[in-house]
């Protein structure tokens, strides 16, 4: 099993030889390595794995991604696989492939904030993911926020109304997945 | 450019919501949503399809409906631990997520599990094989108008997790394959268990082909339909059954054998034709030669350790904790901390029921993953569908769905 660690601009062309020489695309995913010893590239980067059936080889390819958003050419058009993997790594590491057709979120809502599989992305430090909300109507009188007496616009709990109405996000929100992210306290089932 | 490469180049580039554009009356045609709550769909599947009548022009398959973040998950959790989190990916074959990770750990680590483990690995996978395609059968039929497929799948499919039940306490998600061999001994009397479900399943499988082998509505909604190249597969990046089916001779069990593989002999089922009817035969035969190998791998058991006996991985057995302090010291470093595995990255893969299942790895020298990421076979090869569905009908594409046995959970993890 070779591994390989290419800039960028020599991706396509790499892609396309080793595609000429019998590999087959497997996978390609996205690393962030914030703290881990860095190529030449920086921070973010690709790992393709390809597959040689005649070989029965296998080989890594790593591909920095330098820039700001890091950039990477796409390699659909050579391999059609690379379409949902390159949009994965889109979506949850934030890196661009440039030339890809439809470079848009895939597993998450398009109005996501973030890459959350960055490092610097906490687990559990964002609890928003409920869309702004209308103002709320009552038909009741007893239940209807007095918004006049107030003088300003409340929202059904009597509250000041946050622009934009985002309050009701996050209300019982106690970090249960950062808490969870300890160390397990495993049972022991020898 | 491959047809199968302008397929994809096409769709994703009018990207979704796009397709309105083209609304055209005069042509007759309609713009649908189906799913992501839809029977057919296998899950929460979104296809988003432009009709002319009843005839595809395009589909799009819109995906995520079920990500839960597994893979950052997997970086908070210790070595041991995040196998609870794999096991849930791709649900119908557990013991195939499970065992990937633990060999990309062992790899890590460079520890090899006993003989022992290997083979409760495999036979269990195997039996998972089995238990998975039988869902698959049963939903087939089902997809087709065959009501009774689906009682009978489900029925066989009932034996096998009652003996995952047996030796891992658990009917799914069992985190019975840890690194460093298996949770668990099998516990007394599971060669009887598996001996009697493998008597049974042969004759079951005749039942089910005599069922619809030949049925003359099952060959009309399933021959010639959902047809795919062997270069589109190829380009498509389709794995397992269905890339088997379109005449790739290619099986990591028997091509790059991994776990017990090595010594057992089983044939690899291939088909040229392509379509949904031969991908029901190949993972027929596929079911019959899990049943030899299962078979094989009972009678080759081999005995001694089912796990590794270092006690900075696994824990050391219970009895010793009362006699040794040293016990008691490994036991208590390991629950509270985890073992840390030295800095490195391993790509290892496993011919999964849906295809190659591969567990990208990477190490910081620390107490849990820095990186997991799973290339899901179906993730992968939901993206042939669009290719498999254009030009046919409607029916045809829940065919064509039920034929692609997504598991949702894998493809969003």
């Amino acid at each position: 099993m070779e591994t390989k660690w290419v800039d960028a601009g020599a991706w396509p062309d790499l892609a396309r030889s080793l595609t000429e020489d019998g590999w087959w695309l497997a996978d390609l995913c996205g690393v962030d390595r914030l703290t881990l010893t860095r190529g030449e590239g920086g921070r973010f980067e690709i790992v393709a794995q390809f597959l040689h059936r005649k070989r029965r080889e296998r080989a890594t390819v790593h591909v920095a991604a330098a820039g700001d958003p890091p950039a990477i050419p796409s390699i659909v058009e050579l391999w059609p696989s690379a379409d949902f993997m390159e949009r994965e790594a889109f979506d949850l590491m934030g890196i661009v492939f440039e030339g890809h057709p439809n470079l848009t979120r895939i597993m998450l809502p398009d109005d996501w904030e973030g890459h959350p599989l960055r490092k610097d992305y906490g687990v559990g430090k964002v609890p928003i993911e409920f869309i702004p909300q209308p103002f709320l109507q009552f038909d009741s009188p007893h239940q209807q926020p007095n918004s006049q007496e107030a003088g300003v616009a409340v929202d059904r709990l009597g509250q000041p109304e946050i622009e934009g109405g985002q309050a009701a996000g996050g209300l019982s929100h106690f970090g249960d997945t950062k808490i969870g992210a300890s160390p397990e306290e495993d049972e022991d089932h020898s | 450019m491959s047809r199968a490469a302008q397929i994809i180049a096409d769709l994703e580039r009018r990207g979704q919501g796009a397709f309105v554009e083209d609304f055209d009356e005069d042509q007759d045609r309609m713009v649908i949503n189906m799913g992501p709550v839809h029977p057919s769909t296998h899950g929460v599947l979104r296809l988003l399809l432009e009709l002319s009548g009843e005839t595809v022009i395009k589909c799009l398959p819109l995906i995520g409906y079920l990500h839960t973040g597994m893979e950052k998950e997997c970086e908070d959790q210790t070595w041991r631990a995040a196998i609870v989190i794999v096991t849930r990916m791709d649900y119908l074959a557990p013991f195939f997520n499970e065992q990937v990770y633990s060999s990309a750990v062992e790899s890590l680590l460079g520890i090899e599990v006993p003989p022992r483990a290997k083979y409760i690995r495999t036979m269990m996978a195997e039996l998972n094989r089995i238990a998975s395609h039988l869902i698959w059968f049963g939903t087939q039929g089902l997809d087709m108008g065959a009501m009774s497929a689906m009682f009978y799948g489900f029925r066989e499919r009932e034996l096998l997790i009652d003996f995952f039940e047996m030796v891992t306490g658990l009917r799914m998600n069992h985190g019975y394959h840890i690194p460093g061999g298996v949770w668990e001994d099998l516990p007394e009397g599971w060669e009887q268990s598996v001996r009697s479900i493998l008597k049974v399943l042969p004759d079951r499988f005749d039942d089910y082909e005599g069922l619809l082998s030949h049925n003359p509505i099952f060959l009309e909604r399933t021959k010639g339909i959902g047809g795919m190249s062997k270069e589109d597969a190829l380009a498509l990046g389709v794995t397992g059954p269905i890339a088997r089916a379109s005449g790739i001779d290619w099986d990591l069990r028997r091509d790059m054998p991994y776990e017990a593989y090595g010594d057992l002999s089983f044939e690899v089922p291939v088909e040229t034709a392509g379509d949904v009817y031969a991908r029901y035969l190949v993972r027929m035969r596929e079911m019959r030669e899990s049943v030899k190998i299962v078979e094989q791998l009972v009678d080759g058991m081999p005995g001694g350790p089912f796990k590794v006996m270092d006690p900075k991985i696994m824990p050391p057995p219970r009895s010793e904790l009362n006699s040794s302090m040293e016990a008691v010291i490994h036991h208590f470093k390991i629950v509270t901390q985890g073992y840390t595995v030295p800095p490195g990255e391993t790509y290892v893969t496993t011919e999964s029921p849906r295809g190659e299942l591969g567990a990208y790895v990477v190490s910081e020298g620390g107490s849990s993953p820095y990186r997991m990421h799973m290339r899901d076979p179906s993730f992968v090869n939901m993206q042939s569908l669009s290719v498999m569905a254009r030009g046919g009908l409607v029916a045809d594409l829940i065919a064509i769905i039920a034929s692609l046995d997504p598991i949702m959970g894998g493809v969003d993890r």
